[in-house]
């Protein structure tokens, strides 16, 4: 039995994370449910943190570093999840891959080739908010713009706040180029987080058991 | 790039090391400026990958990723600006070597030379081969003991987890109906009520016959 993969994708302060874990708690009561996020390797997460604080990436390690964070998880937790039958709900994907390398300048071709042995996901919901939205929600929560959060590395010159927008509109175009281009399920994340919720949930569940039955 | 990089390339034990130091020695002599890099030796990846290498051992695509960040870490932060300046850099282990490596484990080639393409090409590469017992002889002179890790047992199971672990399974279970031959095999793939039900009667028949 072949699993899926479900991935959630946006800028950050979109909400995403909140409604990938929203969905692996509904998710759980029904299937074995297996929530995966992006740079969480147990060993290569602290590099990169390291190499974050130290300034020692380049464009090309930052993305061969990510690279190997999410090997590191494919081969131990996400393939074999996924060929058991799990249902692997991934917090970021390569698509975020895809938009934060070539923002810094590599090239596309060569990330999308990067991450070529990795399945397709099942379907991959895109919240969609603009910058300053997600902005806007980050000051709310008062816990201030992280420094990566604010392409800190593409816009050393910038205060957190227009690095902020200027680095996450890069990114949220890219995204839209994708959203067309692989088919993302595009959500307007300008609502409530239970009425994405329910949109996510009615697609998943088309997904899983409309598709068995 | 302006000045030139030098790959001598080969497996642990085929002198890589050894004549790495040598010909930096007789470069130098000869005066120019030389720096040496290679597989393991980055700041950034370095320590990690030495540390972590015996867990990740059958993960070889993480483990060629890890190489493959190694290798650029010290391309961009060391050769490129010195090799810019003049001097000449000598590889200890270039990407050759990791890729030898990841064939012999049966990673893709053309993804392997694809991801590789983002690394400038050595201007010389020397491959180092020797005799294996020669090589064996080497490393027990140097190590006294020969890793099981380095002599490639990982390459005995299968590409990845999932497909080592479904043919140990399903060799183990072949085994176990053959020595069980005369017992009763139970199939727990169907429902956990049904496989209960079917062992608490396979276990009553046979009590009331004992």
């Amino acid at each position: 039995m072949k699993g899926s993969i479900i991935a959630f994708e946006g800028i950050d302060g979109s909400g995403k994370s909140s409604q990938a874990k929203l969905l692996k708690d509904w998710l759980d009561s029904r299937v074995d449910a297996y929530l995966t996020e992006w740079n969480s390797s147990d060993w290569i997460h602290e590099v990169i943190k390291e190499a974050k604080k130290k300034n020692l990436l380049t464009p090309l390690t930052f993305s061969l570093i990510h690279a190997t964070d999410f090997a590191d998880r494919y081969e131990r937790l996400i393939l074999p999840m996924y060929r058991t039958g799990f249902v692997v709900v991934s917090d970021r994907y390569y698509y975020t891959a895809y938009a934060r390398d070539s923002v810094r300048g590599v090239s596309l071709e060569w990330v999308k080739k990067l991450y070529s042995y990795a399945p397709k996901p099942d379907v991959t919901f895109f919240i969609r908010v603009t910058p300053e939205v997600a902005l806007s929600r980050l000051k709310e929560s008062k816990r201030g713009i992280k420094p990566q959060e604010a392409g800190a590395d593409v816009f050393p010159d910038l205060d957190p706040e227009e690095g902020f927008l200027k680095y996450q509109g890069m990114i949220l175009e890219i995204y839209d180029k994708l959203a067309e281009e692989e088919g993302f399920v595009v959500l307007e994340g300008n609502r409530s987080p239970r009425e994405i919720q329910m949109d996510i949930r009615r697609k998943v569940g088309e997904l899983l058991w409309k598709e068995r039955s | 790039m302006e000045g030139k990089i030098i790959a001598l390339e080969g497996s642990e034990g085929s002198g890589r090391t050894y004549h790495v130091s040598s010909l930096k020695a007789y470069l130098e002599e000869q005066g120019y400026g030389v720096v040496t890099f290679g597989l393991g030796m980055s700041r950034l990846m370095g320590e990690p990958i030495s540390k972590k290498k015996r867990d990740i051992v059958f993960q070889r695509r993480t483990l060629f990723l890890a190489y493959v960040t190694d290798l650029a870490d010290q391309i961009e932060n060391e050769v490129k600006p010195m090799v810019k300046a003049g001097f000449l850099a000598i590889a200890d282990g270039y990407t050759s070597t990791l890729k030898a490596w990841g064939l012999t484990r049966g990673l893709e080639e053309d993804w392997m030379n694809y991801v590789l393409s983002a690394l400038p090409v050595a201007n010389l590469s020397l491959g180092l081969v020797s005799t294996p017992r020669e090589i064996m002889r080497r490393i027990l002179r140097k190590k006294g003991v020969l890793d099981p890790l380095s002599s490639g047992i990982d390459i005995c199971i299968n590409g990845e987890l999932f497909s080592s672990y479904e043919t140990y399974l399903n060799t183990f279970q072949d085994n176990l109906r053959k020595v069980m031959q005369d017992g009763v095999i139970v199939d727990t793939s169907r429902s956990f009520e049904v496989v209960k039900a079917e062992i608490a009667n396979l276990v009553g028949e046979r009590i009331e016959k004992a």
